[in-house]
């Protein structure tokens, strides 16, 4: 078993080619990461049409402007992801230009820019609960302190492991000698995750800012 | 790939219109109502994606009543021929897990488990043996 190789060896006769098994998973798993998301829409609903009142008093208290920016931070970053990726597929981690030469950059250039972007949205939501805190909102303070937490702290970790992804799928453009299919892949589906994580806000921003 | 597709994106005709009707006939109670939508969004998510991917491949054999065993042989995917990782990245969730309810401070434990782990796991195919 030690004598097998983990690089694919090319095969004498003609192949089909196959949907990409790693791709395919990881739309599975965020399918079901989808219904994950619906049962804390669905306590949210719930407890607001328990607790009308509660909303009343503390939902006004929400910065709407301050998260719209951080929104549109994170909606963007999911942009530079997704040139990151289209460098990818051109087999492409490092830039062939100039630093500024953005046409040239590779994916490293654009998976680093997507990483600031990704912990400025973090750093502003961290910016947010202190000031909720602050103003007597916590996760123990009222049920809506704790859906409000509950929802949008599961969405934050979310960004956090997609923010370490980014990390390893950099690091891993570093460490491989030849940036192949091996590489590509795992830098694609990172960009899925993060796509399905930045929808996930959009309608997280939309049902507890704007709906309020 | 047209099998999978349709079984997946079936839910699509059922959930949508299901939750149209219940919201009409619950005058948009919000809790059913999205999350029949986002079942809706489940099915839609796996079949649309399985349909986009059809259309870039070949043909499969695994379609085609006709086929031969031997058309299928190629490049399946790539699979580690052996690893120890998933154990020490189990563990270390475990240990995370086992913080929660127990005391936080064996979460902080579990935590620098899972960045080793972690590490070992992703970069397994880029050092030793199997750097490429």
């Amino acid at each position: 078993m030690s004598s097998e190789t983990a690089v694919p060896t090319a095969v004498g006769h003609a192949t089909v080619n196959r949907p990409n098994m790693t791709s395919v998973g990881t739309i599975v798993w965020l399918s079901s990461e989808l219904m994950f998301f619906a049962g804390l829409f669905a306590m949210y609903f719930t407890i607001r049409a328990a607790a009308p009142g509660l909303w009343a008093e503390d939902a006004p208290l929400l910065d709407g402007q301050f998260a719209a920016i951080n929104t549109g931070i994170l909606v963007s970053s999911s942009v530079t992801c997704q040139l990151g990726v289209f460098a990818a597929e051109r087999f492409q981690p490092h830039r062939l230009g100039g630093h500024l030469n953005v046409a040239r950059w590779g994916m490293v250039e654009w998976y680093v820019v997507t990483f600031v972007m990704g912990s400025m949205f973090i750093a502003g939501q961290v910016w947010e609960y202190a000031t909720l805190v602050s103003e007597g909102i916590t996760i123990s303070s009222t049920a809506y302190g704790s859906v409000f937490y509950l929802a949008t702290g599961f969405h934050g970790l979310h960004v956090t492991g997609g923010l370490i992804a980014f990390c390893v799928i950099i690091a891993r453009a570093f460490a491989a000698r030849r940036f192949g299919h091996h590489e590509a892949t795992a830098a694609i589906v990172t960009s899925y995750y993060w796509h399905f994580v930045d929808v996930v806000w959009v309608g997280l921003f939309f049902v507890i800012y704007i709906i309020r | 790939m047209s099998i999978e597709t349709k079984l997946f994106f079936s839910g699509v005709f059922v959930f949508f219109p299901v939750g149209l009707i219940y919201g009409l006939w619950s005058r948009w109670e919000a809790v059913g109502t999205t999350g029949l939508f986002l079942t809706g969004g489940l099915a839609a998510m796996v079949g649309g994606y399985l349909w986009l991917t059809a259309r870039r491949i070949d043909p499969r054999p695994e379609d085609d009543p006709q086929a031969h065993i031997s058309e299928a042989a190629g490049d399946q995917g790539f699979f580690s021929p052996w690893s120890w990782w998933p154990l020490p990245l189990a563990l270390s969730a475990f240990v995370i897990f086992f913080g929660v309810a127990v005391a936080w401070w064996v979460t902080y434990i579990g935590a620098a488990m899972a960045a080793v782990s972690l590490v070992g796991f992703a970069f397994e195919h880029y050092r030793g043996r199997f750097a490429h």
